[in-house]
């Protein structure tokens, strides 16, 4: 348990290290790059918990598709040129970094009182014994969730449509 | 500190970073990223918390939210396509036609 806490503390120092690069970084294409790291790193996170499912399609859909999807964007418009005005001493960012701070604050104060005291049904013997986390939840998924399974697969083909009509639109 | 709190710990700071870049950043590609930080951030929470409460909810929670936040980039990207064609630029502070 000890090891797995050591693992889970370094892919935190590791993705929260790329956070603060993605944030003070002028490129948009290191942007791009340290978010992908996080990615990785979050997948890796949700491996180590054991849920291999969603590791997986973090790895495929969130690493894979969106990601190239953004990379594509960053070279196809060019956008190293027009650079980024972002400075660190503005009354702007000092007010953004206030509200975040704050919020770091509250929010870490509830977690670290936070007492986890729900005994589900799903401990992780009973979801090997029923054959694995992918078993359980696309069992869960093609049964109780299914409508909204279908819906959000038309909301998937609603959006790309949209994002085609668009790309394509010429306006003057 | 329980186990939980490390990867909640976790999901709370990449989220205020993604937050500190919509608000501070001015390239638009660099936005959607932080929103994209934030929502990563969001999924790490649910998958930790139904982790370690025994439940499979948040997991398929998830699951949509990816389904989501991959047709949510595409749109984004297309119209900061079409932002660039009409602005020549992605910098949130070129496109201000509608400020009077």
């Amino acid at each position: 348990m000890v090891e797995v806490n050591i693992l889970v503390g370094v892919i935190a120092v590791f993705c929260a290290v790329l956070a603060l690069v993605m944030l003070f970084a002028k490129e948009a294409l290191t942007c791009a790059l340290s978010l992908l790291g996080i990615l990785l790193g979050t997948a890796a996170l949700y491996a180590v918990m054991g849920e291999h499912f969603v590791a997986t399609i973090q790895l495929v859909v969130y690493a894979g598709a969106i990601m190239v999807l953004f990379v594509f964007s960053i070279m196809l418009l060019n956008v190293q040129k027009t650079g980024d005005d972002f400075k660190v001493g503005t009354p702007r960012f000092a007010l953004a970094a206030v509200a975040g701070l704050a919020l770091l604050g509250v929010g870490g104060w509830v977690i670290l009182d936070f007492v986890p005291n729900f005994g589900g049904e799903w401990t992780p013997e009973t979801v090997a014994q029923l054959g694995g986390n992918t078993r359980v939840l696309s069992h869960a998924l093609f049964s109780r969730h299914f409508v909204a399974f279908e819906a959000v697969s038309l909301a998937l083909i609603v959006a790309l449509v949209g994002a085609v009509t668009l790309a394509k639109r010429k306006l003057n | 500190m329980s186990a939980v709190a490390l990867p909640q710990l976790l999901a709370l700071f990449l989220f205020v970073v993604g937050m500190l870049i919509v608000l501070v950043r001015r390239n638009t590609i660099v936005l959607l990223l932080g929103v994209e930080l934030m929502l990563n951030a969001a999924n790490l929470s649910l998958v930790s918390f139904s982790n370690n409460m025994g439940m499979i909810d948040g997991q398929i929670q998830v699951f949509f939210v990816i389904t989501i936040a991959a047709a949510e980039s595409a749109v984004g990207l297309s119209i900061l396509v079409n932002l660039y064609r009409n602005f020549g630029s992605v910098r949130t502070d070129r496109a201000r036609t509608l400020q009077g």
